[in-house]
């Protein structure tokens, strides 16, 4: 298939001229109708084969393309099913949607044919340099036998045989490595580096059109051998998309591998540091224990190397000596180790003890206990307990990664650094993590949307939980089900846009995508497809916690799809009314299909779009910037700066990319404040979407990154064009076609009345930031974080987030007196001064403010106690007093509608 | 609602001794000794263990000199609070023994013979731990001084200054139920924490007779031992001052008479000046219920709880007053608004960051009452107010209440 696409689009560009290349396209159609869509009804999806044969588990994960020209046509072809599923999913009539299917990839291969172009006319990519003294390696690879024969129409011939994933060097001819696929000999193989050039197969030279008949002659070898050449000296010119492709994709492999590479010697670096986790089971703790029985597991390995497996007595004796001495369980203690003070939480599990430690200078007392809640609802959630996601082999090696993922990120201040990265990391790295306090709370980040989007949203959940098939399908379906949806919700880049969880069940969803690095991988790189699939066990589910409810007895399935910055996150239930649940069940492709259309369509609405913009809105429009002392004379420079490019060399350009986005822009003006020229409109809305209003070089870098956003927005307009356009072909069935792009128009402008009502009293706003926390709804409502960063910003914000954390855990002996039986009130040893406060404020001075005469701010936290707790935290500048209520009920108000 | 004190040697984890505060029975010995046992047993593993805390408890294990462990565990208060209080303890053990009885440790009985003198000293300090529960001395906040502001202060300073001439020592100062109501120049200038214990000393036991007990300064003078010697002047008013050997007791005595008898009517009127510890001339807003006026450099302060003028039904009782004021700075000031003076050495990026941002007031609202602290220059004046007060109006009143306070030359503030 891969040959096939990539002869097509050879030839394409060999032959410009409009009816050779409908020949070859007609050519490619047959061929491929005959291969992958010959069973029109189910297209065997292309995560099919990911699928853990034990488990049934499934992650899968198609990155954006690697080298714009190349992959793109690859993923076109080999990703159908958002396109022809929206067909599925109005009309499963086999006929119908083989002759739609003919005409998409029709469509397809002249759309090849154009990024081609575009690529042969864009040469500012990535040059390599071609140093011909670049050290050349042969590597012989196994051919695999397995893949032999059944080769799949998805994937290249290089891959299936191989493992690699190839690609063209810039001058469009020559074979590069691209990446290997998931679990191929070929990674394993040091010599093959992403990027090499690969010149000769046993010895034959190869080249983009050769490869595959080359390929061919050798398929039944057991062996080949590749002659590699290393193409030194990467030049990356204005955008480096290839050098960054490499490290995000590295991510990626690092969340598809489970299993932990060079295990030895990074455990040895984790032991250097005081990092671990044990699970003790304290009755079977013996005096004459040598061989560490009473362990049921730790990490890192070995035990001897393992400070809390050593010292774990210690630990154990606390644990029942403040119990029986204070007749309370003791939550964290702190302790020196090689000079370096680290906390030790405690969670006692029936006779079990888990012990979790983490180095003070990364993560503080109170970050670490909210931290270790979260480890243990997600390991509740993921394999139901404690017990038996350290006991059972086939979990041990994720829970492995789970910990070491988490250390590793926990070391290297937050950031989601790979194996490779943490290996080489400075270990001596003593530098302190930045407060953490909403974003290490137990609650999902919610954006709110317009009210118009808000209903598109829940409507399409509420569709794709109803699982109604019947008017979908001619004949009766005379089958059970296979699922009930428990439950649905939608994120955008980590942001909560719509749920239909319950509470409980949405945190321990969200808990699970973070932890995993979903959202990080959503925000960070979009990824094409993503589909995640692993029975779990929600907290709403599980029957030790209710005891009032009956529960079903089954199983519970979460589904995760993603594409783009969208993630939709279905939990599905096999137990009573559906088919019996079996053991191990993998993904069903119906449903997964389903779930894809489902945030096909909400990106077809614009949703996502809306999102991003209402993300981008640079500041948020409920907050203002601190600004630093220095930074206003430059924020007027750069306004200026702005202005003076508009009028000069930004103008072609722009109009050169109005052309092709002429429909988006008339959107885009919505965003921005109506500026009465027509060419200063655009420009000021991309400047504010965009948020690349970096201070300083302005026009070097953000020229650049404009570049890429209009690159973007190219790519991105083209897709949903086509999305539309097709809509447009196949509209003779599709009766929604016509909601579906007016809807898009209407929730799009939507944004215009995007006007949330200032939140602090006064005429001027002074609101830094504010975080409401609804822990027991499980929601956080905060402006999303800024990427423009100053030193006053920061300070603020760090001080902010130290400060609200330690008012929250304040407020906790409020809810928790509260909470208090009466006949426990007066034995209770609590602190009779700190039962009832709920309102904690203090006035700051920060030295980098701008302001002359106001260099204060406060910040205040607040405990709303009605039917149930609500805190809200609000950091503002000093001088108009403000009432906490009314900026409360102002927030809700907006949640609300 | 209760707290325990231990100590004993870190080599051998023999107990030297243990005390307890509130309702709590006393530890039986094998905890003592398994709570000894958790901090020696981590040791040769290269691990030690300083604190843990429980949902109502905080503990701490602190080494001294490598030589004596002091545990101590107590319910409701913040570990930092317990940890300083710890110190105090180890402090107060210094005071009477010196370092290098300690540091030897030869004989354990004589050692714990000799520290009865302090054990009152060290249930005195147990009474700084703001468990929630009110008693007698809810007015004392670890690591500051109170004092108490006389409008007579200013006459009394003159005598002490001519009795300092007499007995020829320069560090002395008159005590007014424990709190220190004037004191020389060089008394002030000894650390915070040994002018706290000296006044716990001097009111320890009884008040009555004349002490004369040889001390060693914790901070000044760890080796060389100071007589300290204290006389009542009138009851409730006691006069303090370090010593080498000479003056005699006796000596000393006749000096105080010789120099105060002539101001008793002051000494008598200064002593009405309690509980209120400030001139009952001061106008204070009828909304509030305490005061707590602190000075971070020298580390002293006053505190006050305002007798209600009117009857009217209050919601808190006088002396709980004094908790919560106290709870509220530990809790909300001393980490927000005062500058920890000792930097912490293992991670020295957070304090530079946290020095960039002190604060400079600092409120909490409750269902019953409201707590407000403002900061100006080296003085922090806290407030209970009742809740009634609007929270945008506690500014104002506060910062009234703190011009009057701080102006007034005769209180010596």
């Amino acid at each position: 298939m891969e040959s096939q696409s990539l002869l097509g689009s050879h030839n394409s560009t060999l032959n410009s001229s409009g009816s050779t290349a409908t020949v070859t396209d007609e050519e490619w159609t047959e061929d491929s109708s005959s291969s992958s869509y010959s069973d029109s009804d189910s297209t065997i999806p292309e995560w099919e084969p990911y699928v853990d044969d034990f488990t049934g588990e499934l992650l899968y994960i198609e990155c954006h393309p690697f080298v714009v020209q190349n992959k793109d046509t690859k993923n076109k072809t080999a990703l159908p099913e958002p396109l022809t599923r929206n067909n599925l999913r109005r009309s499963t009539r086999g006929k119908f949607l083989k002759l739609l299917r003919r005409r998409d990839s029709k469509r397809k291969s002249k759309k090849n044919q154009k990024s081609v172009d575009i690529n042969e006319t864009n040469t500012s990519k990535v040059k390599f340099q071609e140093l011909h003294e670049g050290e050349e390696k042969d590597v012989m690879l196994e051919i695999d036998a397995e893949n032999r024969h059944n080769l799949s129409s998805d994937k290249s011939l290089a891959e299936s045989l191989l493992g690699l994933i190839v690609s063209t060097l810039s001058d469009g001819n020559r074979v590069m490595i691209a990446g290997f696929s998931y679990d191929s000999k070929a990674r394993q193989e040091r010599n093959i580096k992403i990027g090499d050039w690969l010149k000769t197969i046993n010895n034959i030279e190869v080249n983009v059109q050769n490869l595959d008949d080359i390929l061919q002659k050798f398929i039944n070898r057991d062996d080949v051998l590749l002659k590699l050449q290393r193409v030194a000296g990467i030049e990356v010119t204005k955008d480096p998309p290839i050098n960054e492709l490499n490290i995000e994709s590295d991510f990626v492999r690092e969340l598809l591998n489970s299993k932990l590479d060079e295990e030895q010697s990074l455990s040895q670096i984790l032991c250097n540091h005081p990092v671990g986790v044990v699970y003790i089971d304290t009755e079977s703790l013996k005096e004459s224990n040598q061989n560490c029985e009473d362990v049921i597991y730790c990490f890192p390995k070995p035990f001897q190397k393992n400070t809390l497996v050593t010292s774990r007595g210690m630990f154990i004796t606390i644990n029942h000596l403040l119990f029986d001495l204070t007749k309370s369980r003791p939550k964290v203690s702190t302790i020196k180790c090689n000079g370096q003070r680290a906390n030790v939480v405690f969670t006692n599990i029936d006779k079990k003890l888990f012990l979790l430690m983490l180095p003070e200078n990364k993560i503080t007392q109170k970050e670490i206990l909210l931290l270790n809640n979260e480890i243990i609802r997600l390991l509740k959630f993921s394999y139901e307990h404690l017990d038996k996601c350290f006991t059972s082999e086939k979990y041990l090696q994720q829970v492995d990664n789970l910990f070491f993922k988490l250390f590793a990120r926990t070391l290297s201040n937050g950031l989601w650094s790979t194996t490779e990265q943490f290996g080489a990391m400075d270990n001596s790295d003593a530098k302190n993590n930045s407060p953490q306090f909403e974003h290490a709370m137990p609650v999902a980040p919610s954006l709110c949307l317009p009210y118009e989007a808000q209903v598109q949203i829940d409507d399409a959940l509420s569709e794709l939980e109803a699982s109604d098939y019947r008017d979908w399908n001619e004949e009766p379906l005379d089958c059970q089900r296979l699922f009930t949806v428990l439950g649905s919700a939608l994120f955008h880049a980590g942001y909560l846009l719509a749920t239909h969880f319950i509470q409980d069940d949405l945190v321990d969803v969200y808990c699970f995508c973070k932890q995993q690095g979903l959202f990080h991988l959503s925000k960070t790189e979009p990824v094409k497809s993503l589909v995640l699939w692993k029975e779990v066990f929600p907290s709403s589910c599980n029957v030790s916690q209710n005891t009032t409810i009956k529960i079903p007895d089954g199983k519970r399935y979460l589904l995760v799809v993603e594409s783009g910055k969208d993630i939709l996150a279905v939990i599905m239930e096999a137990a009573g009314c559906t088919e019996p649940p079996e053991e191990n069940l993998g993904p069903d492709a119906f449903y997964v299909e389903e779930a894809q259309a489902t945030l096909a369509h909400i990106q077809e609405l614009g949703l996502s779009e809306l999102s991003e913009r209402i993300l981008s809105l640079e500041p948020h429009p409920q907050i203002v910037r601190p600004l630093s002392r220095n930074n206003k004379r430059k924020s007027d420079l750069l306004t200026f700066s702005r202005s003076s490019l508009n009028s000069g060399k930004d103008l072609p350009k722009k109009n050169e990319v109005t052309s092709i986005l002429k429909k988006r822009s008339a959107d885009t003006n919505l965003v921005g404040p109506s500026i009465s020229s027509n060419s200063l409109q655009d420009d000021s809305c991309d400047g504010q979407s965009e948020g690349s209003g970096s201070q300083g070089g302005y026009s070097e870098i953000s020229d650049d990154s404009r570049k890429n956003f209009r690159r973007d927005l190219k790519y991105d307009s083209n897709d949903d064009g086509s999305d539309t356009d097709e809509y447009g072909e196949g509209s003779h069935v599709s009766i929604a076609s016509f909601d579906v792009s007016e809807m898009r128009q209407y929730i799009l402008s939507e944004i215009e009345e995007f006007q949330p009502p200032q939140l602090t009293a006064g005429s001027e706003n002074v609101l830094y930031h504010f975080v409401q926390l609804d822990i027991n709804q499980g929601i956080l409502l905060c402006p999303p974080e800024s990427r423009q960063q100053t030193t006053a910003y920061n300070l603020i914000i760090n001080n902010f987030r130290r400060i609200s954390l330690e008012i929250h855990f304040l407020f906790q002996n409020t809810i928790r007196f509260k909470n208090m039986p009466p006949q426990y009130i007066a034995k209770s040893v609590i602190n009779k001064s700190l039962v009832a406060i709920k309102e904690h404020g203090i006035l700051f001075e920060c030295p980098f403010l701008d302001d002359q005469e106001n260099k204060k701010y406060w910040v205040l936290g607040r405990l709303f106690y009605t039917s149930r707790p609500k805190e809200l935290y609000v950091c503002f500048q000093d001088g108009i007093p403000q009432n906490l209520i009314e900026i409360a009920f102002k927030i809700n108000m907006r949640s609300v509608t | 609602m209760s707290a325990y004190i231990m100590c004993g040697t870190s080599g051998g984890g023999l107990p030297i001794f243990s005390r307890k505060k509130g309702n709590a029975e006393a530890l039986p010995f094998s905890v003592i000794g398994s709570l000894n046992g958790i901090h020696m047993f981590g040791k040769p593993l290269g691990i030690e263990v300083l604190e843990t805390l429980t949902d109502d408890y905080a503990v701490s294990w602190r080494e001294f000199e490598d030589s004596v462990i002091i545990i101590g565990a107590a319910s409701g208060c913040s570990i930092e609070v317990l940890n300083r209080l710890l110190e105090d303890v180890f402090n107060a053990v210094v005071l009477v023994v010196g370092i290098k009885e300690i540091k030897m440790q030869r004989n354990i009985e004589r050692l714990k013979r000799e520290l009865r003198v302090c054990l009152p000293v060290i249930d005195r300090l147990l009474d700084s731990l703001d468990c929630g529960d009110s008693n007698k001395y809810s007015s004392d906040i670890v690591g500051f001084v109170e004092t108490i502001l006389c409008p007579e202060n200013h006459l009394i300073q003159i005598v002490l200054e001519s009795f300092t001439e007499c007995v020829d020592s320069l560090f002395c100062c008159v005590l007014i139920e424990g709190k220190i109501a004037v004191g020389t120049e060089s008394w002030w200038s000894l650390h915070p924490d040994e002018l706290r214990l000296l006044s716990f000393l001097a009111v320890s036991e009884n008040t009555t007779d004349s002490k004369d007990i040889p001390v060693y300064l914790p901070y000044k003078s760890l080796t060389v031992a100071f007589r300290f010697v204290v006389c009542t002047l009138i009851p409730d008013v006691q006069i303090c001052c370090l010593c080498g050997p000479k003056p005699t007791l006796t000596e000393i005595e006749h000096s105080a008479t010789q120099c105060f008898k002539n101001s008793t009517d002051i000494l008598t009127a200064a002593a009405q000046c309690l509980p209120r510890n400030f001139p009952l001339t001061y106008h204070i807003d009828s909304n509030i219920l305490g005061l707590l006026l602190i000075n971070i450099t020298t580390k002293k302060y006053m505190i006050s709880q305002i007798p209600q003028q009117s009857s009217k039904k209050t919601n808190i009782g006088n002396s709980h007053r004094l908790d919560i004021l106290r709870t509220f700075f530990y809790r909300a000031v001393m980490n927000n608004l005062i500058q920890s003076d000792k930097q912490d050495q293992s991670n020295p990026s957070v304090n530079s960051e946290i020095c960039e941002n002190i604060g400079i007031e600092t409120y909490w609202c409750s269902e019953f009452h409201k707590c407000h602290a403002l900061k100006i220059n080296d003085n922090i004046l806290c407030v209970l107010y009742n809740s009634a007060v609007p929270t945008h109006a506690l500014n104002a009143i506060t910062e009234k209440s703190f011009k009057q306070l701080i102006s007034d030359k005769q209180v010596c503030w």
